[in-house]
């Protein structure tokens, strides 16, 4: 009786499930979005998508350089700035035209204390904002800073909308490319290209290898990035599978607590940054996939310096370093490296563990959860750490991660670096109208940062994607973003 | 039976209240900040406390708690800090994704279990017995994170028979509750075939024999009745840890159910999600069992004796 019992109610179980649509074209996500409302979004994945359905006042060039969207902006003052809006994207899909208040609306609540946008931290120079005609709006700061443009980069909500609180987090309407059309309790977002109908779905696949096996078996089209290099290289042997790689931004580093007895010492951080053989772990590891970084901007960024030198792998040096902080054989350096969970991760962490134990330096690996691990950066709790910066395109991120007013909480520099030269540096660059002297000033800033190491830099790693052979157009972003899906198609 | 029932219900709510009410505690103890989640580290301080005030983190941990169990008696689970939904309403989705593919689990389990633990045990120390026990041994010692993808490579690479993974049309389900039920349909045909022999031995068995009933007449009627207690109370502490413990299977197979979403809403210190589907799982567990009890109850009327 209870099996027959559990057989009917699994036919009709069965019965609700969904079959695949097949014109449409599927890509796979290692993790799905989490937010559809860009004042909140935070993860990668979301903002890409974000990017696919609203518009936006300020976009980034090649060289990460803000250029305009929709919208044109002249500097009145450096406290004042217009934005004009175009033509360009001036219609939501709701089918209302998209005016100045919409723009006003969406980053007054981002403002606002009470919605709790992370975003709120980057927009707080932000004095008021005055709507002056519906193509024109002013922004008024309460101090001056000469990237500000390349702040407003949040997707423009209906003012209607935020005003009722509607649930754009779920149901987003904006005025990008893409239309919103489901999104299911499954995990699976269905948009809709609205120049010409074709359909996209989003598919979290979070196992590397089913990911892999879903595009060899067409069950999805599409695949980006998150893929260990096995998988990679074992997709590039596939017939029907095509692989294309592009240099990527996302800045791999050590990172170092400068109130550390031992990793306090700039001797300990220079001789670990000696120790370390990147080009073996890139050429091993990464299979090629990744280049070596001297900075945390890449050399082909606006504000990034390309005459930067590459440190290599010294081991004499290093144990002469060692010598000079107090260490040798009889006292050897012993250190603890967190990292996350990562099965990656991890084996990166004991690679690095195996080079420095060449110069006799103990290295304890200890991996944590994600939440955990973070909360121990954040805290300080650390002695050196391995993590990445995904996406950053504004130099800003100098004053976030360096600068001596940036500790925790207010700010991201989790190692307690301070630096005279480097605050100087970072406010000059802030303050400096020109975009070539600040280029300028952001280049010795890396100079120094190279020197004093609160950062070994490791690697960019390659972004990478794979498609079956019917997809045409894709092509890929150096901060991943999708894009090109706006080209894609199928044959 | 009512007094049974009600006593019964009784430990049940209070299993769930002390399951919840750690996991609560526990998660809060866990280093870990959600509002540092949801804010990153460029916010204010006082965005901070104005989302620790909005959330009701600021609160005493035992008020929170308080507040906590009141929504559970109204339903009310607060909202996810991270989805920014009704956690009911996530509960809701994910739930009866695991429930679909916990059930068919079990019915694939207890379809291949009890015919083969009958037949070895009917013909104990042939080749079917060792067959059987063989096939048995296999799917305990097989950890899910190697059957899924070995069945993935033969059954939808290879043969191309079932999707790789996914909730997307019936055939969708199958390699996933197979993967699951593999290691339940091992024990059960090991407890089925153990229990039949137990039974097979008793003197009632011979005295059945004595009255020249068949072997087949024997097995049915009256070893099999009788060998099927334990063989329920196994079933139903496994389909209760089927409900929770799919998380392994729901990862490979990218099954939308409970356990991935309560990994995830773990690493991001989402705590009413968190404790949602604690509440959840308990719930599910304790009910379980509670219907195995009283099937128990009902087929062996000397426990509601003993109870009363």
């Amino acid at each position: 009786m209870v099996v027959r019992c559990c057989v009917l109610l699994c036919v009709l179980l069965l019965a609700a499930c969904s079959a695949p649509d097949s014109d449409s074209i599927r890509f796979g996500l290692a993790s799905a979005p989490t937010n559809l409302d860009p004042r909140f979004a935070t993860d990668a994945t979301s903002e890409r998508i974000n990017r696919l359905l609203y518009a936006r006042l300020v976009d980034f060039d090649a060289q990460a350089r803000p250029v305009a969207a929709l919208a044109n902006w002249q500097v009145l003052s450096p406290r004042h700035y217009r934005f004009r809006l175009g033509e360009n994207r001036r219609t939501f899909h709701s089918g209302r035209r998209l005016t100045a208040q919409d723009v006003a609306a969406t980053y007054r609540s981002v403002l606002d204390v009470q919605a709790a946008s992370p975003h709120r931290g980057t927009l707080e120079m932000i004095e008021r904002i005055e709507v002056i005609d519906d193509d024109t709006l002013d922004f008024y700061l309460n101090r001056a800073d000469a990237l500000f443009p390349g702040y407003l980069s949040i997707g423009i909500l209906p003012a209607d909308g935020v005003e009722a609180g509607q649930g754009f987090q779920r149901i987003p309407v904006g005025s990008g490319p893409f239309r919103f059309v489901r999104w299911s309790g499954s995990g699976s977002l269905e948009l809709e290209r609205t120049r010409d109908g074709q359909s996209f779905v989003f598919e979290q696949v979070h196992d590397p290898t089913m990911r892999v096996l879903k595009l060899l078996r067409g069950e999805i089209d599409l695949l980006q990035n998150d893929l260990p290099p096995e998988l990679l290289q074992y997709l590039r042997e596939q017939e029907a599978i095509r692989v294309q790689t592009a240099p990527g931004s996302n800045f791999a580093y050590i990172g170092f607590q400068l109130e550390d007895e031992a990793t306090g010492k700039w001797q300990v951080r220079r001789a670990i940054a000696l120790a370390i053989d990147r080009e073996a772990i890139i050429r091993y590891v990464f299979n090629g996939a990744a280049r070596p970084a001297a900075a945390l901007l890449p050399p082909e960024h606006w504000a990034g310096n390309a005459q930067l030198e590459m440190i290599r792998p010294d081991p004499e040096q290093t144990r002469s370093l060692l010598a000079q902080a107090g260490y040798d054989t009889q006292h050897p350096l012993r250190i603890s490296y967190k990292t996350s969970s990562d099965p990656f991760r991890v084996r990166i962490a004991t690679i690095v563990q195996q080079q420095l134990a060449q110069v006799g330096i103990e290295v304890q690996v200890q991996s944590y959860d994600w939440g955990t691990f973070y909360g121990d950066i954040k805290a300080g709790r650390f002695q050196m750490f391995s993590l990445a910066w995904v996406g950053v395109k504004s130099p800003d991120i100098f004053r976030y991660a360096f600068h001596s007013r940036s500790l925790p909480p207010a700010g991201a520099n989790r190692g307690r670096f301070r630096d005279a030269q480097v605050d100087q540096l970072i406010e000059q660059a802030m303050a400096a109208a020109e975009p070539q002297q600040q280029a300028a000033l952001y280049a010795a800033l890396q100079a120094r940062l190279l020197e004093q190491l609160p950062y070994v830099p490791l690697w960019f790693e390659d972004q990478y994607f794979a498609v079956r052979d019917d997809i045409d157009g894709y092509a890929l972003a150096m901060d991943g973003n999708y894009d090109a899906l706006l080209a894609t198609v199928r044959r | 039976m009512p007094a049974y029932l009600i006593s019964r219900l009784f430990m049940a709510a209070w299993v769930i209240f002390g399951v919840t009410s750690l996991v609560f505690f526990l998660i809060h103890w866990v280093p870990g900040d959600p509002v540092e989640v949801m804010l990153g580290e460029s916010a204010s301080a006082v965005d901070r406390e104005a989302l620790r005030h909005a959330l009701g983190l600021d609160r005493p941990l035992l008020e929170q708690w308080l507040s906590f169990l009141s929504g559970v008696v109204t339903l009310d689970l607060n909202v996810s800090l991270y989805h920014r939904q009704p956690v009911i309403d996530l509960l809701n989705a994910r739930y009866m994704a695991t429930l679909e593919l916990a059930l068919i689990a079990f019915v694939i389990a207890v379809a291949i279990a009890i015919p083969m633990g009958i037949i070895a045990a009917a013909r104990q120390g042939t080749a079917w017995d060792h067959t059987a026990m063989g096939f048995s041994l296999l799917g305990v010692s097989i950890p899910n994170f190697w059957l899924g993808p070995l069945l993935v490579l033969v059954f939808s690479l290879g043969l191309g028979w079932f999707p790789v993974s996914g909730r997307e049309g019936a055939a969708s389900v199958v390699l996933p509750a197979i993967t699951l039920g593999a290691s339940l349909a091992a024990i059960l045909s090991r407890m089925v075939r153990s229990s039949l022999l137990e039974v097979l031995g008793e003197d009632f068995i011979r005295s059945a024999r004595a009255r020249g009933l068949s072997n087949r007449q024997v097995l049915i009627r009256h070893a099999l009745r009788n060998a099927w207690l334990p063989v329920l109370t196994l079933l139903g502490m496994q389909v209760g840890a089927l409900l929770g413990g799919a998380v392994i299977t729901e990862t490979i197979f990218n099954w939308p159910g409970l356990g991935s979403l309560l990994i995830e809403s773990i690493q991001r210190r989402d705590y009413p999600v968190v404790q949602g589907c604690v509440l959840l799982i308990s719930l599910s567990y304790v009910l379980i069992n509670l219907l195995t009890d009283l099937l128990y109850a009902r087929v062996d009327p000397r426990i509601r004796l003993e109870h009363s």
